[in-house]
């Protein structure tokens, strides 16, 4: 039962992808597929410069960031100890652990557990693993809902990091208003087809 | 498989099971034990059968895990199934012989009955496993793993029981180990044949039955999908009905 | 995977699955005091007569060990949430040294799980000085690593599942009959002072087995989450 069907898609370095499609038309399983979460089951996806489902793909994986609805933190765990943890396990130092959560406008929340800092707090401490773990591939999953204004800047400081280091992004959204600003082309999916090419500006 | 083999297959357990029956309560009582001794025509056959069904359940898995078809799936299903119908089967013809033969119905110093015991709960546990698990790759994956490492524990636990029994020689009841008559074995072998036909039976009715669900639950997620994505009107409760 | 890069993430699974316990005590502040209160409840049950009891202390012990221990090995405070896990796997973790980090912490905790009920026993079932105890130091510590081993194996195997509290006990249960028997039958030899060789080596061959099988399923079962 195929969510996806005739996807083509292609995203080139330096380039920003919004894809935008109502709720339930497979944008987050797209994003999963180019994540590496899943292997489609038709077709194939490469995904800088490794097939998905081969053994290339672990090499791969470091060097994507997925940022979703549900942040990846341990509850029990404070904000700085979410972000040395992850750190340590990416390979990345942790020394620059403080200012990136600084950077995130966490600097006076640091010793804060996460369960006990907010949805937003917690949203920021994942802008502040992109800062840190400095991805190739940012896959963004309605990136702006459930931010606040001031957060909001930090989806475009990650996303033009990217960019600014050669690698791509992938945006997806059912409401474009505040993706647009941010991407080079944008494509419609629909009932799991992508559709209307879209070159911005 | 056409509706026409399904039917043939079933006749053929029908005739095998009264065979059976017939070869089991024609040929003359056991010397030691009389007609006591004829239980084991279900025991043996059901344990033997049991394992066999166990070590498919294993390969199925495998097989799924290196090929990826879901047919593979269904086919360890089926066997775990089956195989704890048949452990079971063992275990209850076990402990009726066992009464009037040791005296007791459970046996702690028989290795078998007791690592038969544990496979039953191993593979209740893979079968419980199998329904709480919606997502059908899911599924099929872990319990592949589970099918395997379950199997591979079989050898350990019927290890373990036995070298547990065989330091512990005092509690043992004595049991009768006089040669077995060739017609008796013959029944036995008559007996398991037609245990494998009923097994081969049962594993086609169940996997086709999971291919029936699958095929079933395929098409209301594809029913599902019409639904996601589909626009909707906004309810209109200025003109509904009043029913107060 | 290189091999210093696996250790390296197992350790810190392993630390961060500690911090976790540490902060959330579901090992530490339910599960014992609940080990403990079982060893209180089997003398009500089966009467008090003391020589009853000093002979089956320590297969309680075993046995409560067992059965409140896997609670410890499962606990849901290890278990990952789906954007946990995920956060994981695009990091690079190696599924395996995530298994063997778990199956580390959950090892140290059950030691302590031990530790605190070995006097608790002591206490109410009396079993009497066992010649050649100090053996037991090493009995209690391959059973708390081979059931540390196959609860996060279980524990794996049923993640995310609506009835795993109720379905890994069931799976864990009949699968670690060989740690029980062969920690039992170590205490019984020891007391009639026989070979304790046999029940040993049956210990070392069961964790060995398990830790082979949960290295090597942890990759195809991690997929699965997925």
């Amino acid at each position: 039962m195929p969510v996806l069907r005739g996807v083509d898609l292609r995203i080139d370095p330096g380039e920003v992808v919004g894809i935008i499609g109502p709720n339930g038309s497979g944008k987050s399983t797209l994003l999963r597929i180019l994540a590496t979460l899943l292997k489609p089951s038709v077709g194939q996806a490469e995904v800088l410069g490794a097939r998905i489902g081969s053994s290339g793909i672990l090499a791969a994986r470091k060097r994507i960031a997925l940022l979703g609805h549900h942040p990846g933190l341990w509850g029990e765990l404070t904000l700085i100890e979410n972000l040395t943890f992850v750190a340590r396990l990416a390979g990345a130092g942790t020394e620059r652990a403080d200012l990136a959560l600084e950077l995130v406008g966490l600097g006076g929340a640091k010793q804060r557990r996460a369960d006990h800092s907010s949805h937003g707090m917690q949203r920021r401490v994942e802008f502040a693993r992109v800062l840190l773990t400095q991805p190739d591939l940012l896959l963004l999953d309605e990136a702006h809902a459930g931010l606040d204004k001031a957060a909001q800047a930090l989806v475009e400081a990650a996303v033009g990091d990217v960019k600014k280091r050669g690698g791509g992004a992938v945006l997806v959204s059912h409401e474009p208003d505040r993706m647009l600003p941010l991407v080079n082309v944008t494509y419609q999916l629909e009932g799991g087809t992508l559709l209307g090419r879209k070159e911005m500006r | 498989m056409r509706e026409r083999s399904y039917q043939a297959l079933s006749l053929m357990a029908i005739a095998a099971i009264a065979v059976g029956f017939t070869v089991a309560t024609t040929v003359p009582p056991e010397r030691v034990q009389g007609e006591f001794a004829k239980i084991m025509f279900v025991h043996v056959p059901s344990a033997w059968l049991a394992f066999l069904a166990f070590g498919v359940t294993m390969i199925g898995g495998a097989a799924w895990l290196i090929r990826k078809t879901p047919i593979w799936d269904r086919v360890a299903a089926a066997s775990a199934e089956v195989g704890v119908f048949y452990t079971a089967l063992a275990l209850m013809t076990g402990m009726i012989w066992g009464y009037p033969v040791w005296g007791t119905f459970w046996d702690w110093s028989d290795a078998r009955m007791m690592s038969t015991a544990i496979m039953f709960f191993v593979y209740v546990g893979y079968l419980a496993l199998r329904r709480s698990i919606p997502d059908p790759e899911t599924r099929a994956r872990r319990s592949a793993i589970l099918g395997i490492v379950a199997f591979v524990q079989v050898p350990l636990v019927y290890f373990s029981v036995t070298l547990f029994r065989t330091l512990h020689q005092g509690t043992t009841v004595v049991r009768p180990d006089a040669p077995i008559d060739p017609e008796f074995l013959r029944a036995l072998m008559i007996n398991l044949a037609a245990f494998t036909v009923v097994y081969a039976a049962f594993m086609t009715w169940r996997t086709r039955l999971a291919r029936l669900e699958d095929e079933l639950e395929e098409t209301e997620a594809v029913a599902d999908f019409e639904i996601a994505g589909s626009g909707i009107t906004a309810p209109n409760l200025e003109e509904a009905p009043d029913h107060v | 995977m290189r091999v210093g890069g696996f250790w390296q993430q197992a350790k810190e699974i392993a630390r961060k699955d500690l911090l976790v316990e540490g902060r959330a005590g579901e090992a530490l502040y339910i599960t014992i005091p609940f080990g403990a209160v079982a060893l209180m409840l089997i003398p009500l049950a089966i009467g008090t007569d003391r020589p009853l009891l000093a002979q089956v202390g320590p297969g309680m012990f075993l046995a409560v060990s067992l059965l409140f221990g896997m609670l410890v090995a499962f606990r849901q405070t290890a278990a990952d949430t789906p954007p946990q896990q995920e956060l994981l796997t695009l990091l690079g973790t190696d599924p395996a040294a995530k298994f063997v980090g778990r199956a580390a912490t959950s090892t140290l905790l059950l030691v302590v799980f031990e530790i605190v009920l070995v006097p608790v026993t002591i206490l109410l079932y009396n079993p009497g000085r066992i010649p050649g105890w100090p053996w037991l130091i090493l009995v209690l510590a391959m059973l708390a690593s081979g059931l540390a081993l196959v609860g996060t194996l279980a524990g794996s195997v049923t993640a995310g599942l609506r009835t795993r509290n109720t379905l890994t006990p069931l799976l864990v249960a009949p699968l670690s009959m060989p740690l029980l028997l062969g920690s039992a039958q170590v205490v019984e030899a020891l007391k009639q002072e026989q070979s304790i060789l046999l029940w040993i080596t049956l210990l070392a061959t069961m964790n060995l087995a398990l830790a082979v099988i949960g290295v090597v399923t942890a990759r195809p079962l991690e997929e699965s989450s997925r």
